[in-house]
């Protein structure tokens, strides 16, 4: 090839411009400056994802009808998909590429569809012995501790958790109202756990039904105890009787006390546990549900969806006022006087600092007042040396706090809480402890398993690592080739009538049907993930693009670099990058 | 026995008889009818040949190139703007030694508008390595047809037939069709010996340095050259078999001629009548067809006006700025020569104008009368 060919004598030169020798060595490709590559990336649903659900991987199942592998494939990272399908606050949704284009997709509607769809299918029977010697222990059985137990438990190792009320869920029992969360739902999943050898110790409460010293024998501690402490309002009159705290009005009515509310009911507070209250005293026949809170209707930190059902349901919002004193009569709340007020800048500690407007003050007659503005996590029973800041245990991004062996995570580390983020909190808290343990930790692994760049992880990237790129680009709408999807609009999801959810705690969502289902999963874009389109097989002009069943190859022999398969990608899966020489 | 054909279809039969592989056409009046043809030619398996309808000259000189690269015998048919559309591949075909075989309709360049006869259109393309030929009767075409593509197989040169719009395209004559076994036995199935063929794949047309260029370039006017030998032979061969033969000249009573007609394309019917009216009158005029315009028979042409005094140069085209195409060629061909006849240059006939036999005589006229012509270009037929 490389031989230099010289000619002497005319009768030397061929007549016509053609090779002397054969070319077959010289394969067109190597007309190529540009390359173009398979590649995965990162849809931008399993980066805004805290559990970190392959989103994108169980829609590609569950539109091809394959349920239980979906359902298995949340599972591999997160083992409260019929939780999470009904109480998610869904980021996922939110940062979907297609809303750009025309509404998000209903992702957590079918993730709660998937888990539906195995409640009723035969269960592996589990019941793992643990391979490992170590031994963890876990406080608290929320979302958190129960997540974190859960996969410690898939990864071999003994774990008990100790839980000081009488059932296992934390927040998800005592908290979440059955409207929202069916309890079966939650026995559900949580016998699953169980089902993987997790031992979980009701009534059993560390610091006073045992102590730290107990927990010896334990190689890893970690420590999920929620956020179960009512902030007080701390104003006149806060004690007499009929005033309660949402925490506690919600624990009596999940454990099945009466609480006898009267005709009017107000609560204070414009969160989650304030809407969860007001619905709940709605239901249990208040005849006048209002809510007042500090914030604007706008700065109300509860899920926007969850207040505006709160509104169909005939409850009251009375946003921009504080209470200033309750004034009993005979020892029982009967009158709470307020303010109206407006948001000044947040205090040093971070708290709300409500400006009272002179001149607005209005009161308002209650049976039963309910205060939700605010809740804490009670660390009185901790080891002094773990390190506290700001009434929460401070950890690092996995969990690791400063003592070694102890681990926390969950609504004890955060002031967000959410049912999500705890999840994701006890997923990066077991492995962390699974690290420990086999002592390999580093930044790189962390680095190698992320999803995106908003700290979410994954286990099957642990597990299974990726060929090449570890954590591949988010996809960003631009990169979707928008011409090969149709407009089509979000599922509506069915739910009861205004009428129906006053009886009682039923579910006020329905499950979807199976047709309109898998017609969802269809919406999604597979963001920067093959789903075996064929485009680039059919658009390729030299035939370079090889198809084996449902995988693609480039036959880089014939490839001319011409970009058609990278600009024809419906997801942008193929990377386009110069040749290297 | 002979049929009543137009020229268009005289080509459509010329075509069929030479067995072509490949067609490859888009439709431009009035070359349409060509095409029209041999697509129902093919459509009835008379012609057993793959019809590529294209959309645009340019991908049916194209197609063209591709199908004779892999060694089949190929026609195309244009006129107009279409063969100026095809100019870039015009080179290639010629550069990568194709014989591919081409009819084109002469007719004028827009605008204005004008879909009548001018030969400016494949003058344009003198330069671009073609053999081109220009015929005078709906027979002539049919056998230039036949003979083209064995002439290309041996120079390996491309070639262009041309004939002129109306006057023989759209026009009625009795052509004699001949028989096929004796159109084989002429031109037998063809092997081109350097072809693009995957299972030994070379490159074709790729780079040649300035080590080799001018040598290709060298070989390349050699072939053309050769071919002024290859043209006569093919026809005299052709004449043995047919009884009909052209040559790459034809000179008519220019024996002791006092002035002779330089003639291409149908004006040569018209001068020979006018000419054999001069030679009843008792005035030697002569007339000279050229026939074969690439290459340009020099030496022919030399011979034959030896001793002439003046010639006048009938050009159905233009080029603007200079004159007529082949008074300019036949001026450059006779500039060397010590006894060389004055020659008198006519542009007349353009966009389809009928050149009668008044105009020429008029021609004839003016040129006896005057020793030396008054201009460079005499535009004989213009309205002043």
């Amino acid at each position: 090839m490389t031989q230099k060919i010289v000619f002497r004598r005319l009768q030397d030169i061929p007549p016509i411009a053609v090779s002397t020798a054969t070319i077959a060595w010289n394969k067109t490709g190597t007309w190529r400056y540009l390359k173009p590559k398979y590649v995965i990336k990162t849809p931008p649903c399993n980066e805004a994802c805290p559990a970190g659900n392959d989103i994108e991987g169980f829609m590609v199942l569950s539109r091809e009808g394959r349920l239980r592998e979906a359902w298995e494939k949340i599972k591999e990272e997160n083992p409260f998909p019929g939780v999470c399908g009904r109480v998610c606050f869904h980021p996922c949704e939110s940062s979907c590429n297609r809303k750009e284009f025309d509404e998000a997709l209903s992702i957590q509607a079918l993730e709660r569809y998937i888990a539906d769809s195995q409640f009723n299918a035969e269960r592996e029977g589990h019941q793992r012995k643990p391979r490992r010697k170590e031994k963890v222990a876990v406080i608290g059985s929320g979302p958190s501790g129960l997540t974190c137990a859960y996969h410690l438990a898939r990864m071999g190792y003994g774990v008990t958790v100790f839980e000081s009320f009488s059932s296992p869920g934390g927040v998800l029992r005592i908290g979440i109202p059955e409207y929202r969360l069916p309890r079966a739902v939650l026995d559900h999943e949580i016998s699953d756990i169980e089902s993987w050898g997790v031992e979980i110790k009701t009534n059993t409460q560390i610091g006073k039904d045992m102590v730290f010293e107990d927990l010896k024998n334990y190689q890893a501690i970690f420590i999920a105890t929620g956020a179960h402490q009512s902030r007080r309002l701390n104003i006149k009159g806060d004690h007499l009787e009929g005033v309660f705290s949402g925490l506690e009005f919600l624990r009596r009515i999940h454990t099945g006390e009466r609480v006898s509310l009267g005709e009017r009911v107000v609560v204070i507070g414009g969160g989650n546990v304030a809407v969860d209250a007001s619905r709940s005293a709605w239901r249990l026949g208040a005849r006048r549900v209002q809510m007042v809170c500090l914030e604007s209707r706008e700065e109300m930190p509860a899920f926007p969806d969850e207040i505006s059902e709160t509104e169909k349901e005939g409850i009251e919002i009375l946003p921009s006022a504080m209470p200033l004193r309750f004034t009993g009569d005979g020892g029982r709340v009967k009158r709470i006087d307020f303010i109206g007020a407006k948001l000044g800048e947040p205090k040093p500690d971070g708290s709300l600092n409500p400006i009272p407007i002179p001149g607005t003050e209005f009161f308002l007659d209650a049976d039963f007042v309910i205060t939700a503005v605010g809740e804490v996590p009670d660390l009185s029973y901790i080891p002094q040396e773990v390190s506290v800041h700001k009434g929460l245990i401070q950890v690092d991004e996995m969990g690791l706090s400063h003592i070694k062996g102890y681990f926390a995570g969950g609504d004890a580390t955060s002031p967000y809480h959410t049912v999500v983020g705890a999840i994701g909190a006890g997923k990066k808290a077991a492995l962390a402890i699974h690290e420990y343990l086999q002592g390999g930790w580093s930044r790189e692994k962390f680095r190698m398993i992320q999803v995106g760049e908003k700290g979410t992880i994954s286990l099957n990237k642990y597990f299974h690592p990726l060929e090449g790129d570890a954590n591949p680009p988010v996809v960003s709408f631009g990169e979707i080739n928008t011409d090969y999807f149709e407009h089509r609009p979000r599922i509506s999801i069915p739910q009861l009538s205004i009428d129906q959810r006053r009886d009682g705690f039923k579910e006020v969502h329905l499950g979807l049907e199976k047709e309109i289902a898998l017609e969802e999963a269809g919406r999604c874009f597979n963001c920067g993930v093959c789903n075996g389109c064929d485009n680039c097989w059919v658009y390729c002009p030299d035939f370079a693009v090889k198809r084996e069943r449902d995988r693609y190859e480039i036959d880089y022999d014939y490839c001319k670099g011409c970009g058609i398969c990278f600009e024809e990608c419906p997801r942008s899966a193929i990377l386009l990058e110069e040749e290297g020489r | 026995m002979k049929t009543v054909i137009e020229g268009s279809h005289a080509v459509s039969y010329g075509v069929m008889l030479s067995r072509v592989q490949v067609i490859s056409a888009y439709p431009i009046t009035p070359q349409t009818h060509i095409v029209e043809k041999l697509s129902e030619f093919c459509a009835s398996g008379e012609l057993q040949a793959k019809f590529l309808k294209v959309e645009s000259e340019h991908s049916a000189m194209a197609s063209c190139i591709g199908a004779s690269t892999v060694g089949a015998r190929v026609f195309t048919a244009t006129s107009s703007q279409g063969l100026a559309l095809m100019h870039e591949l015009l080179h290639w075909a010629s550069g990568a030694r194709l014989p591919i075989v081409m009819v084109n309709v002469n007719r004028a360049l827009a605008p204005p508008w004008n879909i009548w006869c001018d030969q400016t259109d494949s003058l344009s393309q003198r330069d671009t390595g073609w053999l081109q030929f220009y015929c005078e009767s709906n027979q002539e075409v049919l056998d230039t047809v036949i003979q083209a593509f064995k002439i290309s197989e041996k120079v390996l040169l491309p070639c262009m037939v041309m004939l002129d719009a109306f006057y023989l395209s759209h026009t009625f004559e009795p052509v004699d069709i001949p028989d096929q076994e004796r159109v084989d036995r002429f031109l037998p199935r063809y092997e081109l010996k350097l072809k693009l063929d995957p299972k030994d794949p070379k490159s074709f047309g790729g780079l040649a340095s300035p080590d080799v260029f001018p040598e290709m370039r060298y070989q390349m006017h050699q072939s053309m050259e050769r071919a002024k030998s290859i043209i006569p032979e093919v026809d005299d061969e052709y004449q043995r078999i047919f009884g009909r033969g052209y040559g790459l000249i034809e000179a008519y009573r220019c024996d002791d001629a006092e002035m002779v007609l330089i003639t291409s394309g149908t004006v040569s019917s018209t001068g020979r009548e006018v000419v054999d009216q001069y030679r009843d009158g008792g005035k030697a005029i002569g007339l000279l067809k050229i026939r074969s315009f690439r290459p340009f028979p020099s030496e022919e042409v030399r011979r034959n006006l030896r001793g002439i005094p003046k010639v006048a140069v009938i050009d159905r085209n233009l080029s603007c700025g200079m004159g007529g195409i082949f008074a300019e060629g036949l001026k450059s061909v006779l500039c060397n020569e010590e006894d060389r006849p004055t020659v008198f240059s006519y542009v007349i006939g353009l966009g389809g104008r009928d050149i009668t036999q008044e105009t020429i005589s008029d021609v004839i006229e003016y040129t006896l009368e005057q020793d030396r012509p008054k201009e460079d270009i005499l535009w004989a037929d213009i309205k002043r």
